[in-house]
């Protein structure tokens, strides 16, 4: 019965979250997506990676609220080097990947009608994973809210199981994205998406940076 | 490739009659009287002089226009000018009214920074679905203000498509101008890719200030912060900020069009300009390339200060969708290939006609919107002149 509560409780956090979680997951994911080739398939391949590693980053944190008690009550000093450390190599995966997708754009993309054999290749799942569990380990409104109650639950297999309810929750929010694979891809479409990806990379890369050294994100 | 010089080169059209001119220039005479003149507006003479000055100003541009049947040229002038003048008047503004350029955060969370229409893209859901505004700027005390101008950007940009970054861009004319200076362009080699730069630019930004709950473009990236409001800044990351602004500004709207004549931060930055590029599918007024006349001679495509034009768009015989109206092609080609269009119309329909119900439509925006920029900044100089 108290199981039964929790999972009740940890899938509502999750499904009343998950606007926000998509919120900010969006930078990553959306050009990201745009910049895999078209097909539903390929873009539920992309989720299947990107969420499955999101779990794995959701656990990891389940273990370490657990462990520390309650992670979210960090000192602030430890909790910023933490997320200037993901964004830094959120940045460096984010450019990698925006890199990686310049090949992607193949024959439907040819300005001549000319089939370019071997010019397109699927890219494999792991940059879609690694930006799945960086993304997981972002310390976001929901998430903490999530991770301050995870810690208070009395057992490590608990804390997992409420984590795992809370993305089953806020991975509802994320199946509309298979859809972007109905979207026709071209240059234009590929370049936006690498150069929006590249954009984005160095905005965390300079919050990263700025959180490492120890200062606030904003100079207001 | 056939090139300018060995093409049979059209008789160019003879300037109208001077009469003629005039009678098609009264109505905007009238509509800058109206817009400069209606009762109680002015309360001091510099402010009367400032206005008479603008009115004059842009009657007589619009006469040129009608004389000698360019566009480009005579609206250059106003677009410069209103583009020199902005941050005159503004900056005039912000020093009385908050003693600094700078704006703290207390002040943007209270509502207290001017409003500007770059974020209109991100406030238009948020505003329609939840009445709340993301973007912490007001005229006025209340939203009224912000509502009156996104309904006025909005009947415009119905009518106009992209030519509110022609004719009503407070932004631009600086670089206009700047891509005017030289006489030819060192850097004439451009990657098309580039032009897909304002639509990466606005999906990253959207993205960003739904992630962060804040306007990132206006944050992190707007060039004309440096001659606006910067921000007030009160650590490392704050001038960081600043020194983003000054940066772009220095590179986008001063260095790059100096070298290659074109308007660089529009063409390859601005995420506005981007969201305004979709309402040319809805504005019944558009460039065409008229395939009977045109020899391929690409003049158009140099010409063009926003690389709307590209070779497989000539040969489709339209410009692209980030055509903003400017009338540089249509002035250019030796042919008179580049015509103004009606959507709906045959091609060959008199596309003279066609050009003066857009430049009606176009120029008493410039009057009403940027007319009242360049009095503001006039009464700025007249005051410190005085």
């Amino acid at each position: 019965m108290v199981a039964f509560v929790v999972f009740g409780e940890a899938l509502t956090l999750g499904l009343v979250s998950g606007p926000a979680c998509i919120a900010a997951c969006g930078p990553v994911l959306v050009p990201s997506l745009l910049s895999e080739r078209a097909g539903v398939r390929s873009h539920a391949r992309y989720l299947s990676a990107f969420l499955g590693a999101r779990l794995l980053g959701y656990l990891l944190f389940a273990v370490a609220a657990w462990e520390l008690g309650a992670l979210a009550s960090l000192l602030p000093a430890p909790r910023m080097f933490l997320m200037g450390a993901v964004n830094v190599l959120l940045a460096c995966v984010l450019l990698w990947y925006a890199y990686s997708a310049k090949h992607i754009c193949g024959p439907s993309c040819s300005e001549s009608k000319l089939v370019q054999i071997g010019a397109t290749k699927n890219r494999g799942v792991g940059g879609a994973a690694a930006l799945g569990l960086l993304t997981g380990l972002s310390l976001c409104p929901p998430f903490v809210a999530a991770g301050v109650r995870a810690a208070e639950l009395g057992s490590l297999a608990a804390a997992l199981f409420f984590f795992g309810a809370f993305f089953v929750g806020t991975s509802v929010w994320f199946m509309p994205f298979v859809g972007m694979g109905c979207i026709a891809r071209n240059q234009a479409v590929i370049t936006v998406a690498r150069m929006a990806m590249a954009l984005i990379a160095l905005y965390y890369l300079s919050m990263g940076i700025a959180m490492l050294l120890g200062r606030k994100g904003y100079g207001y | 490739m056939a090139t300018n010089a060995r093409l049979p080169r059209l008789a160019p059209a003879p300037p109208r009659s001077i009469v003629r001119s005039l009678l098609l220039t009264l109505p905007i005479a009238v509509w800058s009287l109206l817009m400069f003149f209606h009762p109680g507006t002015h309360t001091d003479p510099k402010s009367r002089i400032a206005a008479a000055m603008t009115a004059l100003f842009m009657t007589a541009l619009f006469f040129m226009m009608m004389r000698t049947g360019k566009t480009y040229r005579w609206r250059r002038w106003f677009f410069v000018t209103l583009g020199i003048l902005f941050p005159v008047g503004f900056i005039y503004n912000m020093v009385i009214a908050r003693g600094t350029m700078g704006i703290p955060i207390e002040e943007m969370i209270a509502g207290r920074t001017p409003f500007c229409f770059m974020p209109i893209p991100l406030l238009i859901l948020p505003a329609a679905l939840t009445k709340t505004l993301v973007f912490p700027g007001s005229i006025l005390s209340s939203g009224r203000g912000i509502a009156a101008m996104v309904g006025l950007w909005l009947a415009i940009t119905l009518v106009l498509g992209k030519g509110w970054c022609a004719y009503a861009c407070f932004f631009g004319g600086i670089e206009e101008g700047m891509a005017a200076v030289p006489s030819r362009a060192k850097i004439r080699k451009i990657d098309p890719r580039w032009r897909y730069g304002p639509w990466a630019v606005l999906l990253a930004m959207v993205l960003l200030s739904l992630a962060l709950f804040e306007p990132a473009y206006c944050m992190w990236l707007c060039p004309f912060k440096a001659v606006s409001e910067y921000v007030a800044a009160r650590n490392t990351v704050g001038l960081v900020q600043n020194g983003i602004f000054v940066l772009l500004f220095a590179a986008l709207v001063i260095t790059l069009p100096l070298l290659t004549r074109k308007r660089t931060q529009c063409s390859f930055f601005c995420p506005f300009g981007a969201f305004q590029s979709l309402f040319n599918k809805i504005s019944i007024f558009e460039v065409k390339i008229d395939q009977t006349r045109c020899k391929s001679c690409t003049v158009c495509q140099t010409a063009c200060p926003n690389m709307s034009l590209s070779k497989e768009s000539i040969a489709r015989g339209e410009t692209l969708l980030t055509c903003m109206k400017c009338g540089a092609c249509v002035d250019a080609c030796p042919r008179q290939a580049a015509v103004w269009h009606i959507k709906g119309t045959e091609l060959a329909w008199k596309p003279e006609r066609a050009r003066l119900m857009f430049l009606y439509s176009a120029w008493a925006l410039a009057v009403m919107f940027g007319g009242s920029i360049i009095a503001q900044g006039l009464v700025t100089i007249l005051h410190f002149l005085a």
